[in-house]
């Protein structure tokens, strides 16, 4: 329904602004194209350990550690991993939330959660050292502690928003 | 640390293999996850490519340059005394971030970062931008969105409101604890 509405309000848009609609269309899909295949290479590395990780048995080690952990703050522990791995990376995050997909199915809560947390929040680290190194900054002073702060309040958010 | 990380989850998951006896089953996992990959990527050439053309329309129509104009004011607000210049620069990177254009977000993005710096010390304005823009203030998930309908969900729009709450929760939050922090220091 919302997608929906968007898909109609950017046509509209163009045509009320006379863009050449179809151009504009095809050189986004273009570039959509090119976005796909250029975190493919990250995704693969990142995708193939979670499962060699899995088949090994240590993701369930590892979990069967952490669950009392988890239980303690209410977080389900599918969960944890990708709000680890949110801040620190792109891909990574990005292949957890595939993950928490396919183990509990894409239209449950839980990945809704997943996804939530995903849309609110930015590759921290990498954001920011990208642009302190850009800037020549050396003291970053309190950007980091509360872009993680915000970071956190986002998933929060999510838990609080999804129905 | 991606290094690190990496390494860590191979090369544990090899040893702990060996060690438990499971060596065939973890390099067929290692190829399933790269054909899960593939497959993920080829579902999301599909999706992006819808949401990356729709959304090119949409900045074609001038959408940058309105969110520009709006968030304007506000921002002279939080970063308080800036140049002009910068602070063009600071609109255009949170507009085009907004609309999920991350293409035309960076360099402009970068430039704003460079005018805003105060030597090698952090200056407030640098510092309210950056939590704002670590903090992600997309308006519509389109990389969840996409993934939601590569993976065949019935509804993937269904994230599309929580996440717009919770990333204007998640900025208002680095926002009141970037000025608290400020007048602290």
């Amino acid at each position: 329904m919302i997608l929906c509405c968007f898909a109609l309000f950017c046509l509209l848009a163009g045509a009320w602004k006379r863009v050449p609609v179809y151009d504009r269309f095809v050189e986004g899909a273009r570039e959509g194209i090119q976005t796909a295949v250029r975190i493919l290479p990250a995704l693969l590395v990142m995708l193939s350990c979670i499962k060699a990780m899995e088949e090994s048995g240590l993701t369930a080690a590892l979990c069967g550690f952490l669950q009392p952990l988890t239980d303690k703050m209410g977080v389900p522990e599918d969960l944890v991993p990708l709000m680890v791995l949110r801040p620190l990376s792109g891909s990574a995050s990005l292949a957890m939330l595939k993950e928490v997909m396919e183990t509990h199915g894409p239209d449950s809560r839980i990945a809704l959660l997943a996804g939530a947390m995903m849309g609110s929040s930015e590759t921290v680290f990498y954001t920011l050292s990208v642009y302190l190194a850009s800037a020549g900054v050396k003291k970053g002073r309190h950007i980091l502690p509360c872009a993680l702060t915000a970071c956190l309040a986002g998933y929060v958010g999510a838990f609080l928003f999804c129905p | 640390m991606l290094q690190v990380l990496t390494g860590g989850m191979l090369g544990g998951a090899l040893l702990f293999a060996l060690v438990t006896g499971r060596g065939e089953a973890v390099f067929s996992g290692l190829l399933a996850g790269a054909q899960g990959a593939v497959e993920t990527a080829v579902g999301l050439m599909g999706s992006f490519g819808i949401f990356c053309g729709l959304m090119n329309i949409l900045s074609a129509s001038g959408a940058v340059e309105w969110l520009n104009k709006r968030l304007k004011k506000p921002l002279k607000k939080l970063l308080g005394d800036v140049r002009e210049e910068a602070l063009s620069y600071v609109t255009l990177n949170l507009s085009a971030n907004m609309l999920g254009l991350g293409n035309a977000a960076t360099p402009a993005g970068l430039e704003a970062a460079k005018r805003l710096a105060d030597g090698e010390r952090a200056s407030n304005a640098l510092c309210m931008f950056l939590v704002i823009n670590a903090s992600s203030v997309q308006l519509l998930p389109s990389t969840v969105v996409a993934l939601r309908t590569a993976m065949g969900a019935q509804n993937p729009g269904a994230v599309i409101l929580p996440g717009l709450l919770s990333t204007c929760l998640s900025t208002l939050t680095g926002i009141l604890m970037c000025k608290w922090m400020e007048k602290k220091a």
